[in-house]
């Protein structure tokens, strides 16, 4: 069976999932970037006090307030991005759904939310890579990842 | 002392080749990840920038043509690293000192590169695996000729997996 029958009924849940960073629209730009850097991830989902998603703010975001120079002291919730419909995702929902989701809004990160449309995992292009990986081990895991030829001049005479 | 060798009985040749077995694969996603080559992946447009060029002046370039990335190159062509949006957010945001930096002093050096010829299960071991989000991919002298991306990679594998 090929990868093509696989992603048709496995689901988001069979993805590689990472904890999602959240935090309210009051925090800060400070705290929402230092939240970033030490959790190791670029994008952060702007929740309300139930813990439904509201926007993000991700790495293209930082780029807008540190060009635009914006004081950091300023909350999040101002410069969020809105979540489109398709970019959230349950964790049964079919890997060929969020593939389409995800090409269709260009977006990196997915949100993957509960029963009652809390957020509570992340997943993306990575999520998708490793995914890929799992499916054929044989054929990526084997690669060299060194970037030096073989041969540096021409064998033979 | 000369080996002493059987004489070979004329019709009883063996063809050495009979025992080469084709690699098989189980789904065309999985030939092409090893038969093609990276550069039948989108790989352009990239974006490259000298190493004097200002902090400033990147982030107003990469703002404006909507990338994520930059290759810093040399006068050849060649990279000497690269600066992304996750440079931004581990070293520039809330740092304004920075601003007026050449590039050389934030950017990621001696970045991970893929040869145009190298194989994609190749790229996607260094992302995959490797945690590398964005490869310079180089021709065999080592100049830039593209740049490899999450999103580049998942519409390759997205392409072919339908």
């Amino acid at each position: 069976m090929g990868l093509r029958e696989f992603i048709s009924y496995e689901t988001v849940a069979d993805l590689h999932l990472r904890p999602a960073l959240t935090a309210v629209p009051e925090v800060s730009l400070r705290q929402a970037i230092e939240l970033m850097r030490d959790n190791k991830l670029g994008c952060i989902f702007v929740v309300d006090r139930d813990g439904k998603p509201l926007g993000k703010f991700n790495e293209r975001q930082v780029l807008r307030v540190t060009r635009d120079k914006v004081s950091l002291d300023e909350p999040v919730g101002n410069h969020t991005v809105p979540l489109p419909k398709s970019g959230i995702v349950r964790l049964d929902t079919p890997v060929e759904e969020a593939l389409f989701g995800m090409r269709e809004n260009r977006m990196r990160f997915m949100c993957v939310v509960d029963h009652d449309g809390k957020v509570i995992a992340l997943t993306g292009q990575r999520g998708l890579m490793e995914y890929v990986v799992d499916h054929f081990p044989r054929q990526i895991k084997v690669q060299m990842m060194s970037t030096k030829l073989h041969l540096n001049s021409r064998e033979g005479a | 002392m000369a080996r002493k060798r059987n004489p070979v009985t004329p019709g009883e040749f063996e063809d050495p080749l009979n025992n080469y077995d084709p690699p098989m694969y189980q789904d065309e996603l999985e030939r092409l990840l090893c038969e093609t080559e990276v550069k039948s992946m989108r790989i352009t447009p990239v974006h490259c920038v000298s190493k004097e060029m200002t902090v400033s002046a990147v982030l107003d370039l990469m703002w404006a043509k909507e990338t994520s990335c930059v290759v810093v190159t040399d006068e050849a062509n060649k990279p000497l690293g690269v600066f992304s949006s996750k440079d931004v957010l581990y070293k520039i945001a809330g740092n304004d000192a920075l601003y007026s930096q050449p590039i050389e002093a934030v950017m990621s050096p001696n970045p991970r590169t893929v040869y145009a010829t190298d194989c994609p299960a190749k790229a996607l071991n260094l992302m995959a695996i490797g945690g590398f989000r964005h490869i310079p991919v180089v021709d065999v002298d080592g100049k830039v000729v593209g740049m490899l991306a999450p999103r580049r990679t998942t519409e390759f594998l997205e392409a072919h997996m339908h």
